[in-house]
């Protein structure tokens, strides 16, 4: 048995409360890292000098491009043992929490700050906002000279992650059928628990499940409200031993397995789109973790879209293959439910601060172990499954958190 | 930059690709070694790795993987094909590309459908996408935008319409004017006007004996206004807007002397054309010329504000 022996933990978080990016506070990213590190720190009940290792993110980083773990490590003040930058979009908060424990586990370092900007900075004097928000109109595609999705997609339109996502669901109705109020129920369901979650972006505006297909179709068959909203935030985790994990203030989230999987960029050339990457990260977390879906007591899935959730589901292997549908109708997905996801409201009702968005499952997963999630908290909640996605499908992870 | 779909950039690896769409032919590289066929293009086959790769023509026939209607563009610029008919189809030799269909209604557009393809020209250079269709219906398809022609044959182009503004681009310079002789006496009613009535433009005897050239040159600043008594051909006129301005040069170079007694002529083309929020602005690359000189006396990339 290779892996993780369960010996590091999430013992700490912080996370900003999602806002509208026209109203949220512009911070500099470094000053971002700094402020949601204390927060961190102090929610975990350590200090400053307890940190020696630091992943961030390396692309979108506001204030440099390279060298961002040695500028941020100098703009806080702390020395690393490990340093780290992770490029998996959506997938970066699992990405960075299984390579802290790694690296714990491998004995480079004890205490690990995941951290991940997510605010507007402010803009400098030479600094147009409508040039740049021109200049980021293409998103997450490069338009590189060379670069395959530059020449070979844009030209026809195909960008953006909406329609990536809107061809996997209508090859999934081909292949399995499709049933557009059970995709509408997940974005119901997680709302109901978002009601119970006054951080969240759309706490208090209740949503049922025709009011989801009643909304604008974006392409086909995505509705507007099955798409999540782009928020301002950001969020940070500590990663600990178990030795320095025994002297924190909450219950800590071990983390017993992970496993991460990427093979394609546009799902176009994957060997079936609808057979996503979430299945082969998640059958190697559960066998590292020795453990299988049916134990797990939450399952906090990274949800870009309706459809994301549906098909981890059933990659992961709470459902067999084409029967998510049944599966969402017969379960209640909420925190009072038979099947809790998202206990939090999902991004989809949280609301999603860019990358930072899938730090929000992470936190929720550590949130409820805890027992720290107030209105919503989980009667019994021990093992907790966790993935993030990033691009269209493209890369994915999974990780398996437990209470101990 | 006009805001303009964005076109393919072929690159050495690609090139047979989009030269065989322009011939209205589907090229693909194929593995000498393993017969893989490879798409999008590479050096390497991605299954044995081998750099033996051959392009071969196919039919361009496949079927339908996935697709979706998208119902707000993908980016504004493709508002005219709404809804965008995306697809992702499968070639008969099993590679997948990322496409569009056309000429199909939306109830008969069904994942597993036979497609076939279609050449479609996006603009006057020539430029070709694939696209698909039902078979039967597969073929060549013109997309250079076409512009209504007004009496004098010009091409009228509504001042604020982005797309007909972004087909007027062009690398290529239009027609030369009418020419023009650079007088002495002509040089010196510039000095007068300016002020600037340095010996090396007006005093033709030390420039003789003294100038480089010699013989005495128009000032730069001259040859540049001299555009006005230059009649530029331009293909095309903006219709619609209530005021025109000269809004100045985004770029401004003397690269070589007029010599006095020259004659100069000029040609232009459009550089940039885009709606902003103050207006469109046009922007045309103007070359003014010593008559038979390939080297420009003058370059000035002029901007036309129209409201």
């Amino acid at each position: 048995m290779t892996g993780l022996r369960g010996n590091a933990a999430i013992v700490g978080a912080a996370q900003y409360k999602p806002e509208k990016y026209q109203t949220a506070p512009q911070m500099f990213h470094l000053e971002q890292v700094a402020d949601l590190a204390g927060q961190a720190l102090a929610d975990a009940g350590l200090e400053a000098s307890d940190l020696d290792g630091l992943v961030i993110n390396g692309p979108h980083f506001h204030e440099a491009s390279v060298f961002v773990p040695a500028m941020a490590a100098e703009y806080l003040g702390i020395n690393v043992n490990f340093a780290e930058v992770v490029d998996l979009g959506g997938c970066t908060p699992v990405g960075m929490v299984w390579r802290a424990a790694a690296a714990i586990e491998m004995g480079l370092c004890e205490a690990v700050l995941c951290v991940m900007p997510a605010r507007m900075a402010p803009f400098g004097p030479g600094e147009d906002p409508a040039w740049m928000a021109q200049a980021m109109r293409f998103g997450g595609h490069s338009t590189a000279f060379g670069a395959p999705e530059a020449e070979f997609d844009l030209p026809y339109g195909h960008m953006g992650q909406n329609t990536g996502y809107a061809m996997i669901a209508q090859r999934y109705a081909a292949r399995y059928g499709y049933d557009p109020r059970a995709m509408a129920k997940i974005a119901a369901d997680q709302r109901t628990n978002a009601l119970a979650n006054p951080e969240a972006i759309f706490h208090g505006q209740p949503l049922t499940i025709d009011d989801v297909l009643a909304s604008k179709m974006v392409a086909d068959p995505l509705h507007v409200l099955e798409i999540v909203m782009p928020v301002a935030g950001g969020a940070a985790v500590i990663v600990t031993s178990r030795e320095v994990a025994a002297r924190t203030r909450h219950r800590p989230a071990f983390l017993k397995g992970f496993g991460e999987h990427l093979a394609f960029k546009s799902p176009s050339y994957a060997p079936e789109m609808t057979d996503t990457p979430i299945g082969v990260a998640a059958r190697k977390a559960f066998s590292m973790a020795g453990v299988k879906p049916s134990d797990m007591d939450a399952a906090q899935i990274y949800d870009c879209y309706t459809i994301t959730v549906l098909l981890t589901l059933e990659d992961a292997g709470f459902c067999p293959k084409g029967e998510g549908m049944p599966f969402v109708r017969e379960h209640d997905l909420t925190w009072r439910g038979n099947f809790p996801v998202n206990t939090h409201g999902g991004q989809l009702s949280f609301g999603q601060a860019a990358a930072a968005g899938g730090m929000s499952q992470v936190i929720e997963a550590f949130t409820q172990i805890a027992g720290r999630a107030e209105d919503r908290q989980l009667k019994r909640c021990d093992q907790v499954f966790v993935s993030g996605t990033g691009g269209v499908m493209s890369e994915q992870g999974a990780l398996i958190l437990q209470g101990s | 930059m006009a805001m303009q779909k964005p076109l393919p950039v072929a690159t050495e690896i690609s090139r047979p690709f989009w030269d065989g769409l322009k011939q209205g032919q589907v090229m693909l590289p194929r593995c000498d070694d393993c017969r893989t066929w490879i798409f999008y293009p590479r050096r390497h086959c991605t299954r044995c790795f081998s750099q033996r790769l051959s392009w071969q023509a196919v039919t361009g026939q496949g079927r339908l993987y996935s697709y979706t209607l998208a119902r707000i563009p993908t980016l504004p610029e493709f508002a005219d094909e709404a809804p965008q008919a995306l697809a992702v189809v499968e070639l008969d030799e099993g590679v997948r590309m990322n496409a569009t269909l056309v000429g199909l209604a939306e109830e008969e557009i069904e994942i597993g459908m036979a497609l076939a393809p279609v050449f479609a020209r996006v603009n006057a250079r020539g430029d070709t996408l694939l696209r698909f269709t039902a078979p039967g219906r597969e073929g060549q398809r013109d997309e250079t935008p076409t512009l209504a022609l007004g009496e004098d044959g010009k091409k009228q182009v509504p001042f604020d319409d982005g797309a007909a503004l972004a087909s007027l681009v062009t690398g290529e310079f239009g027609g030369w004017s009418n020419e023009l002789t650079v007088d002495q006496a002509l040089v010196n009613r510039f000095a007068d006007l300016s002020g600037d009535d340095y010996w090396l433009h007006t005093d033709p005897e030390r420039a003789e004996r003294e100038s480089p050239y010699g013989t005495t040159i128009a000032h730069g600043a001259l040859v540049q206004v001299l555009q006005s008594r230059l009649s530029i051909p331009l293909d095309f006129e903006l219709t619609g807007y209530a005021t025109m301005v000269n809004y100045g040069s985004d770029r401004l170079r003397f690269p070589a002397p007029v010599p006095v007694g020259s004659r100069v002529h000029a040609r232009a083309r459009v550089k940039d054309a885009e709606p902003t929020r103050k207006g469109t602005q046009l922007t045309l690359e103007v070359h003014t010329h010593v008559v038979g000189e390939e080297r420009p006396s003058v370059i000035n990339d002029l901007v036309i504000l129209y409201r």
